[in-house]
């Protein structure tokens, strides 16, 4: 629904003929199928006109004379043709539609993989939705425009030329009624199939509000029962959809006009035709299956026509398509690789802050002032404060997600825009409060942390964790389908295996954004032994509430406002009585209910996402 | 802008029948004269077609074989203008009316099913899948309005152009007429056999563009997962061989149809040739005239090649049938009458409830409350207390009726609760949930939603105030016009919690409903949700559903639940002093103070 509603949003485009020569591009590689496409087009399109020439011999040179042999002899040759011109339809099919599968899947993994190099902050200035229907509906546009698109104007521009010297070598004068009739096709054509377009978009607007209104309605449906609020959520359902029904009958409306009023004004050539044929006949100036002949030329003449108008009024929106692909491909990241950084092999040894500033975006407020901060290798340190402090900020830097915009961060006494980026994210193991999973099994997610892993190895990881006991409760244990995005299991549960995955990555350096938070204190206290094995003799940040995590580190840091408001051991900051101290006691009286109170019953607590 | 058209009158609960056909045929009603009107247009159409070529004959025979001609040849010429002008007209009043037909039948069905579901009962919704439902009413309802637009009407296409057609080539000669369709069966069959397995390479296609949409998705979703592992290399691969696999896929639809296209152009090629053969021999040994000849060349044109899309419409209808038995599953469920019930005050209740051994079950026979036994003054102040699945939101669900109870006797004010129509009694009852829900629209409507008139600023503000959101809200660029949601400000749980007491304060009900769970919510909040929550229940009979001690003290009455009955019940100092789960509750509060003192003192 978000991806048609932001499609919809900006669309404003000029031809530019650089686009075009981009778009072009696209299908340069594969130039063979384009020329075998065209070229099978030009043979159906050459052969469909001379068929109709055909049909008048078999008038003119067959029925009339009475001589069957002639009548033989063509009927013949369009029995013949029309097995070259099956022949050739195959191959035009065939080119065309599955070059326009390629180009699909030529752009949409062009874009995956710019995607992949792109870095957070792109991310975070650019709607998920926006992205998808780049991915999705602009390639289909695009790549339609690049094959059918092109394939239907050399085959409509080829029937009108083929056409008309045709009727050209029967009859001069009344190819010139023809020509007279034929712009003026043209242009009712496109004005047509332009107003349908706008008309469509129309009715694709109101059918993403339609899909949002049974939305709310279906999850909002108790709130609605409860404020008895059926009867005006009816009457503003019924105001979109009736502006549904507008949209749509409109468009309807114009497609049923359209082709009628096409044929009207081709009905005016057929009769001039007829009138000038008639009389000129009766001066001997054009034959039957001339008449005929011209009759069909006309007729058919709205197709190609039909099929330009169609091309030329999609061509604006498939251009405007293509911008925005291009405008995500040219994405330049804000965080790359420097010439010449090195992958030192390790990451180990002192970490620092040096006077560092940070905001996430140029105006926006500065979300890190002036930090600095020294952690010594294998030095555990727990940053603690309130939301919006600064804490998840100084992980994202240390990640190198975003870079500090003054300042400079060491990793072992070096710059670390030196090293490569690939170097210090392989090394860094980070485990999130929103656990991301992916589609497929329980196994194939641990593994993510290190695919060379073996199964022995994944369980090892999971046992470190607690992760171990309920996934063997599963059904299929280890090979438990986890749902999109992870949602058969528990928050809890996909904490826990978020965190063997990081576990069984190795890190060398090792991050955790609250990342038990929705693991019931009994598996908290049970995976406790198994993080302080795993933690020991590796630098470790924490943000934490819970209290024994925090409680367990060598260093711990209040954050806030972007800097560190208190600094020092558990004991040390609980004697100084300042903000360590009243956070703590609030943490200590809740973690305590959680624990001892009888109402809870854990493990219950989790209702799966 | 015009209005759009009043929609016939109809209850759709009627379209549910054994018998599909039939149940479409109903769902028609209103609309069935405009369907034949477009129908009766698409004939008329046909004709002109088809009188266009016997003109043609006419005009050849007696302007350019002979001149016998009787009419100036300008008429002849206006007759081809003017059948085509009624052709045309006739082929645009068909598509209008068949427009109006299935646009207009379809928001008819939109418009049912979005009140249908919002009246389904709770039950209903408890196991119903959101997706699903929404599948249902767009992709389902979409398939209906194409068979409605195209397929009913297309099939009645193909048989009219058939018949008109066939009969005029009856006229023209009949040995010719039967001639000309000899390859006809073999080109539906053919037809019929391909689309049925492209419909089939296209399913898989379609799903294999889920697939490819779903790692897009979770990619991007995870990106920060991809990046903390360094896995571009891999997600690259993953997307790759989802891509491929589509490409693949794609391949081979197309590949069906690069095949399908020309050997029915060569089927439908040979069966015209074999029609000029045998119609120009036919010419030249003089049976049939050299205008019935090229009259005959024309109509051919419009048997042969519609028949090619009739196995396309004909497996389309039948995704169309199965669209409209998923849809008729919805329509078939029961709603919950509003107004159902026979004793319906004209002030407000006064808030006097009694639970006589009231007892609840699901339809499976497993029982969710037992025995619930307990009075309320109106003004009163209860609390529930127990564990996640001990009952306590059932019971108050019983209240505003959302369930019925199946043992015993509620009475609201003396008179049983069934009495009342559920319409009433949810206006007299107002609900704050833990995590309310909001609506995509803006501040000032969601917290005027629900209210039933028209409320003005002033007062809008009024309950913003009493419930301690008004100053948040003006921290917003837009104030009061903020929208909420995926569009809008994503508001913290707290803050939710004050628009829904907001909403509730200027719905105004006798009896409240209050989901008392503040655990996540900071302390400086914690204490403007209380206060505005003690604002709300003043004068007003209320339930509160809590988790803990603190918060329900000064209740009048507290009731203990476990396992769906009532354990203990009775005032706070009653409770204390008697052994059981509260005081065990209660003495845990005392006894962590004095574990933070040991702690605090441990490190001093």
């Amino acid at each position: 629904m978000s991806a048609n509603y932001i499609e919809e949003e900006e669309f404003q485009t000029r031809f530019s003929g650089k686009i075009f020569v981009r778009i072009l591009g696209l299908i340069k590689p594969h130039w063979p199928q384009v020329v075998g496409f065209l070229l099978a087009i030009l043979v159906v399109s050459g052969l469909d006109a001379w068929f109709t020439y055909l049909s008048k011999q078999i008038v003119d040179n067959g029925i009339v004379p009475r001589n069957v042999d002639s009548l033989l002899k063509t009927l013949e040759l369009y029995g013949s043709l029309i097995v070259i011109q099956a022949i050739a339809t195959f191959f035009f099919i065939f080119f065309v539609s599955i070059l326009g599968e390629r180009v699909r899947y030529d752009l949409r993994r062009m874009m995956f993989n710019h995607l992949q190099k792109l870095s957070l902050s792109y991310y975070s200035r650019t709607p998920v939705g926006w992205i998808i229907a780049r991915v999705t509906s602009d390639t289909e546009r695009v790549s339609d425009m690049i094959t059918w698109g092109l394939l239907d104007s050399a085959w409509a521009v080829m029937n009108i030329t083929t056409s008309l010297v045709f009727m050209f070598a029967i009859n001069w004068r009344l190819t010139l009624i023809v020509l007279v009739i034929l712009p003026i096709l043209l242009y009712v054509a496109i004005q047509f199939r332009k107003r349908i377009l706008v008309q469509y978009r129309k009715v694709r607007k109101q059918n993403s509000k339609i899909v949002g209104a049974y939305n709310e309605n279906i999850t909002g449906v108790r709130v609605i029962k409860a404020l008895g609020r059926e009867q005006g959520n009816l009457e503003e359902f019924g105001v979109v959809t009736g502006e549904m029904y507008k949209a749509s009958y409109r468009a309807a409306w114009l497609s049923a006009l359209f082709l009628p009023s096409v044929q009207i004004i081709t009905a005016f050539a057929v009769g001039s035709i007829v009138y000038y044929g008639g009389l000129q006949a009766n001066i001997g100036g054009v034959t039957i299956g001339g008449i005929q002949a011209f009759i069909s030329y006309v007729t058919f003449m709205m197709w190609p026509i039909q099929d330009l108008a169609r091309v030329f009024a999609e061509m604006q929106h498939a251009i405007a398509s293509a911008e925005r692909i291009f405008s995500l491909t040219d994405a330049v990241p804000d965080v790359a690789d420097r010439p010449g950084s090195v992958d030192p092999g390790t990451i180990q040894g002192d970490i620092e802050f040096d006077h560092v500033t940070f905001a996430y975006d140029d105006e926006g407020k500065q979300v890190l002032r002036d930090f600095s901060l020294l952690v010594k290798r294998g030095e555990t340190i727990a940053l603690v404060g309130p939301t919006g402090g600064g804490k998840s900020t100084i992980v994202n830097l240390l990640c190198r997600f975003y870079e500090p915009q003054a300042g400079v961060i060491r990793i072992g006494d070096r710059d670390y825009t030196e090293i490569s980026m690939h170097a210090i994210q392989s090394r860094i193991g980070v485990v999130l409060q929103t656990p991301h999973l992916f589609s497929g099994t329980i196994r194939e997610n641990i593994r993510y942390g290190r695919l060379e892993a073996t199964d022995a190895e994944v369980e090892e990881a999971a046992r470190i964790v607690g992760a171990h006991d309920f996934i063997q409760r599963f059904e299929h244990h280890y090979d438990e389908p986890v749902g999109e995005g992870g949602n058969l299991l528990s928050t809890g549960q996909k904490q826990l295996i978020s965190l063997a995955r990081a576990v069984l990555a190795q890190p060398e350096i090792f991050i955790m954004d609250e990342a038990t938070s929705s693991v019931d204190t009994l598996t908290e206290a049970l995976i406790q032994r198994g993080m302080e094995t795993l933690m020991k003799g590796r630098t470790s940040f924490v943000i934490a509430h819970r209290l024994s995590t925090i409680k367990r580190a060598d260093r711990i840091l209040v954050i806030e406002d972007g800097r560190i408001a208190e600094m020092g051991t558990h004991s040390e900051l609980l004697r100084k009585g300042g903000k360590y101290y009243q956070l703590y006691t609030k943490q200590f009286r809740h973690e305590m209910n959680e624990a001892f109170d009888p109402l809870r019953q854990p493990g219950k607590k989790e209702q799966p996402a | 802008m015009s209005r759009s058209p009043r929609i016939p009158d109809y209850d759709l609960q009627k379209v549910v029948t054994p018998n599909r056909l039939l149940g479409l045929w109903r769902m028609m009603t209103g609309f069935r004269l405009k369907y034949l009107g477009a129908t009766l247009s698409l004939g008329v159409s046909a004709l002109s077609k088809t009188l266009t070529y016997m003109l043609l004959r006419y005009f050849v025979d007696h302007y350019l074989v002979a001149q016998t001609g009787s009419v100036p040849l300008i008429f002849i010429a206006l007759g081809f203008l003017g059948l085509a002008t009624i052709e045309g007209s006739m082929t645009f009043t068909s598509g209008r009316l068949a427009a109006q037909t299935a646009e207009g039948i379809t928001r008819r069905l939109r418009n049912y099913l979005f009140d249908h579901i919002q009246q389904l009962s709770f039950s209903y919704h408890d196991q119903a899948q959101t997706g699903d439902l929404i599948e249902r009413c767009t992709s389902d309802v979409d398939a209906m309005r194409r068979f409605f637009s195209d397929q009913a009407i297309g099939i009645g296409r193909i048989i009219l152009l058939f018949a008109i057609n066939f009969i005029a080539l009856i006229n023209i000669n009949p040995t010719l007429a039967v001639v000309s369709i000899v390859v006809l069966p073999l080109i539906v069959a053919a037809s019929f056999f391909f689309f049925k397995r492209v419909s089939k390479a296209y399913a898989a296609y379609q799903e294999q563009e889920a697939t490819l949409s779903t790692t897009l998705q979770e990619n991007l979703t995870g990106v920060r997962v991809v990046k903390a592992f360094a896995r571009q290399k891999y997600e690259m691969d993953k997307f790759e061989r989802d891509n491929w696999e589509k490409f693949l896929r794609g391949k081979k639809l197309n590949t069906m149809h690069s095949l399908f296209w020309p050997v029915s152009d060569v089927l439908c090629g040979f069966q015209m040739l074999l029609g000029y053969f045998t119609g120009a021999v036919m010419a030249i040994n003089g049976i049939i005239s050299v205008g019935d000849y090229l009259a005959y060349t024309g109509l051919i044109t419009y048997i042969i090649f519609p028949m090619r899309n009739l196995g396309r419409i004909i497996v389309q209808l039948s995704t169309g049938m199965v669209s409209f038995g998923r849809v008729r599953e919805i329509i078939k469920e029961r709603r919950e009458p509003l107004d159902e019930g026979d004793y319906l005050p004209e002030k407000a209740v006064r808030g006097e409830l009694q639970f006589q051994n009231v007892g609840f079950e699901y339809e499976s026979g497993s029982s969710v409350l037992s025995e619930i036994n307990f009075e309320v003054l109106p003004g009163q102040a209860i609390a529930l207390l127990g564990a996640t699945g001990s009952g306590k939101t059932t019971l108050v669900n019983l209240l505003p009726r959302f369930y019925e109870y199946t043992h015993g006797k509620i009475e609201l004010d003396g008179v049983p609760l069934q009495r009342y129509p559920r319409r009433y009694l949810r206006q007299q009852i107002g609900i704050v949930e833990q995590e309310p829900f909001l609506f995509s629209r803006s501040i000032r409507e969601n917290i005027s939603y629900g209210v039933g008139r028209d409320v003005d600023m002033v007062e809008i503000e009024a309950a913003a105030r009493a419930a301690a959101i008004h100053d948040v809200i003006l921290s917003f660029p837009q104030g009061y016009d903020t929208i909420v949601g995926e569009k809008g400000v994503t508001l913290s749980g707290g803050q939710k919690q004050r628009v829904a007491i907001a909403r509730t304060l200027l719905k105004n009900p006798r009896i409240l409903i209050l989901d008392d769970s503040t655990s996540s919510v900071d302390t400086e909040t914690e204490a403007e949700i209380r206060a505005a929550m003690e604002t709300l229940m003043k004068n007003r009979t209320t339930f509160i559903i809590a988790h803990r001690i603190q918060s329900i003290m000064n209740a009048d009455l507290i009731l203990v639940m476990d396992q769906g009955r009532i354990i203990q019940n009775g005032q706070h100092e009653t409770l204390v002093s008697q052994p059981g789960m509260y005081r065990d509750i209660y003495d845990i509060q005392t006894r962590i103070e004095a574990e933070l003192e040991k702690e605090i003192a441990s490190v001093s």
